[in-house]
């Protein structure tokens, strides 16, 4: 019999509106003609593209979920196809339009003031100011609340001092939004700041030799007596909820996006599974291979359904954090194991660049740990189900 | 100046081959389940003109489709890329058209519309590939065409082409209002972006049918047709492996030169 395409099969397309099969439709060619011919050599050289940042602002992905300010105001299954596209090309490149668009441009959405909108939005959305997200330190990744940074009033401004690490983007960032507790506060209540490029005491080395991400900006933030003045302070964040409202966003962005670089590498699979000849027939006609694929194909659809399933009750204000937790604990877990074996389908061929497997497979040991560790969506959804914490 | 733009739903010519399907008692393609049709290729490379035209210029740009209810997500896909409006002509009547009802319902349509300095065709449609649609609009309202260009641009009300050639290109002016084809070569067509898909999304597409368009019955559809496929069907090819016999590679050369001459290859 002829094969019929995954996406025939599950008919995802019947849960989807001509708007969102349009975006998804755009971005998937803009992905399959601007992006796929080159990712291999930029994770090799360990470089981004940073000549596709226009394009990719021009086509409206910046921010794309927030209203006004220059954006297009897209609603939650849109901003889930992009960024399930996006990361159909690589992890590094749907990293970067999380950043900029769920983490910094929605923290500043949702804590600045008009006047921190009015200038930063619109040139975020254009692409012309690149940002970053400051919260995971040295000694403290799945507890925030250790951070060690701090902000001191002085005058009319803030004094920042302390390290950020594995921030995204953090070496080509205009601007940076900085999570610090600050010091004159008793509760030394953790609030979010706007540091400039050119503020003395900034810096933003970059972190070299990754293994994962390489198609990716990935560095550290240094503060060192940093000066910024009173007004960049983000008025309206106040303690961990923030940052943790912004991760939010970006773990529901994750959790689509992984299904792209799941997608990409069930398509290598499937073509070399028919393509590749042993024993005189197509290794895809072997039982074994089969259950491979058909177990990939599977989890996809699966993730997809929830996938669509949470994007319309978050657009509905319904989404909760623990359906977050759900769908990153899952999506990622599943898209690790179809990286896995799409790379031994494709035997020793799978080592290779010129496969897609491979890079998707190292990016997401990344993916598997940020935007909140597999484990602790596992702790958040145990405690959610027993009511016993076991943090 | 106000451009039209004719635009036509083709099956996806990036979906898998093993999909494509024909009706051979009803003389027709049919689109593979579950892929959407998608706009022609060279109708983009049209589109993609009239918004260059537009934006060196002025004016406004409508897009105007033939089609079933589908058609309306071309429409809305050309308006998402910057195109103003798009009407969509739908009819029961219109159904199995040829390439002379197809451009009769184009050209009342385009009488209805009015206002244009300038009509913007693909060169041909990927799915029968007869060219023949935009020559029949300029000949039903009189304008001059020039088809298969490689650039258009506008001086004054001058419409400047460099029209592909064998061996090269010629530069024309028409003056006045006129139909141009447009080729792959003039452009690369813009995305559209999603400003422009939610914006179009709002957008209602007026549907003009029969009555509306006050055309004759006769010449729509499968009445106006002038021409009759007489035989749809997928060629096969099959191959055959002859293996040529010789002691040495020189005698097997020989033999398999003597062999194509016998087949009236060579």
């Amino acid at each position: 019999m002829e094969p019929i395409a995954l996406d025939q099969l599950t008919d995802i397309d019947s849960m989807l509106t001509d708007d969102e099969r349009l975006t998804r439709d755009t971005v998937r060619q803009f992905v399959a003609e601007k992006y796929l011919p080159i990712v291999g050599e930029h994770f090799e050289a360990h470089t981004f593209p940073d000549h596709l940042v226009s394009e990719i602002a021009g086509l409206g992905l910046l921010g794309a979920s927030i209203k006004g300010y220059g954006c297009a105001g897209v609603n939650a299954v849109t901003y889930g196809l992009i960024l399930q596209e996006l990361e159909y090309g690589d992890s590094g490149l749907r990293s970067f339009v999380s950043v900029q668009g769920s983490l910094a441009m929605y923290a500043i959405y949702r804590f600045g003031s008009e006047a921190q909108r009015q200038h930063w939005l619109p040139r975020m959305a254009r692409g012309e100011a690149i940002s970053c997200f400051g919260l995971t330190e040295p000694d403290s990744g799945s507890d925030p609340g250790a951070m060690r940074t701090t902000a001191r009033p002085d005058g009319d401004a803030y004094v920042l001092n302390g390290s950020k690490m594995w921030i995204t983007n953090s070496p080509v960032c205009d601007v940076a939004v900085v999570w610090a507790k600050l010091a004159a506060d008793d509760h030394q209540t953790v609030r979010g700041f706007l540091v400039e490029r050119d503020t003395p005491g900034f810096d933003t080395p970059s972190i070299l030799r990754k293994m994962s991400m390489r198609a990716s900006h990935t560095g550290e933030i240094v503060l060192s007596d940093c000066r910024i003045p009173k007004e960049n302070l983000l008025p309206a964040s106040r303690g961990l909820g923030s940052p943790l409202a912004c991760l939010n966003q970006a773990r529901f962005g994750v959790s689509w996006g992984v299904m792209g670089a799941a997608r990409a590498c069930f398509d290598s699979a499937l073509d070399y599974s028919r393509s590749r000849v042993q024993f005189g027939v197509p290794i895809g006609s072997k039982q074994l291979i089969q259950e491979h694929l058909v177990d990939m194909a599977v989890e996809i659809a699966k993730g997809q359904l929830m996938n669509v399933h949470f994007a319309r009750l978050k657009d509905e204000g319904r989404l909760t954090p623990y359906q977050v937790s759900m769908a990153k604990k899952n999506n990622v877990r599943q898209a690790l194991a179809i990286a896995r074996k799409a790379r031994s389908i494709h035997g020793a061929s799978g080592i290779s660049l010129e496969h897609a497997p491979i890079r998707h497979l190292l990016n997401l040991e990344s993916v598997y740990t940020y935007e909140g560790t597999d484990e602790i969506h596992t702790l958040v959804l145990g405690r959610a189900l027993t009511g016993l914490d076991a943090f | 100046m106000d451009i039209i733009v004719t635009l036509k739903q083709v099956p996806d010519p990036e979906a898998p081959k093993e999909t494509f399907r024909i009706d051979e008692s009803g003389m027709k393609i049919l689109n593979p389940p579950n892929i959407d049709p998608v706009i022609n290729g060279y109708d983009e490379n049209a589109i993609e003109a009239a918004l260059q035209l537009k934006e060196a210029a002025g004016g406004k740009v409508v897009a105007v489709s033939m089609g079933e209810t589908g058609a309306t997500r071309a429409l809305k896909q050309a308006m998402a890329m910057g195109v103003d409006e798009g009407i969509l002509l739908q009819d029961e009547s219109f159904a199995d058209a040829d390439a002379a009802s197809t451009a009769y319902v184009l050209a009342r349509a385009i009488e209805k519309i009015g206002s244009y300095g300038l009509i913007l065709c693909g060169r041909q449609a990927s799915d029968w590939d007869q060219s023949q649609v935009p020559s029949g609009i300029a000949e039903l309202l009189g304008l001059p065409s020039v088809t298969a260009v490689q650039k258009v641009a506008l001086q004054g009300d001058t419409v400047r082409v460099e029209r592909i050639l064998e061996d090269g290109y010629e530069v024309l002016d028409i003056h006045g209002p006129c139909v141009v084809t447009v080729s792959n070569e003039a452009n690369k067509p813009r995305y559209p972006t999603l400003k422009g898909i939610m914006t179009a999304g709002k957008k209602q597409i007026p549907v003009w049918d029969a009555a509306e368009l006050g055309v004759d019955a006769a010449q729509v559809g499968s009445a106006g047709a002038l021409t009759r496929v007489s035989k749809l069907y997928v060629p096969s090819f099959d191959g055959d492996c002859e293996f040529i016999a010789g002691e040495t590679p020189e005698e097997m050369g020989a033999n398999l030169a003597l062999r194509l001459r016998e087949l009236k290859i060579i």
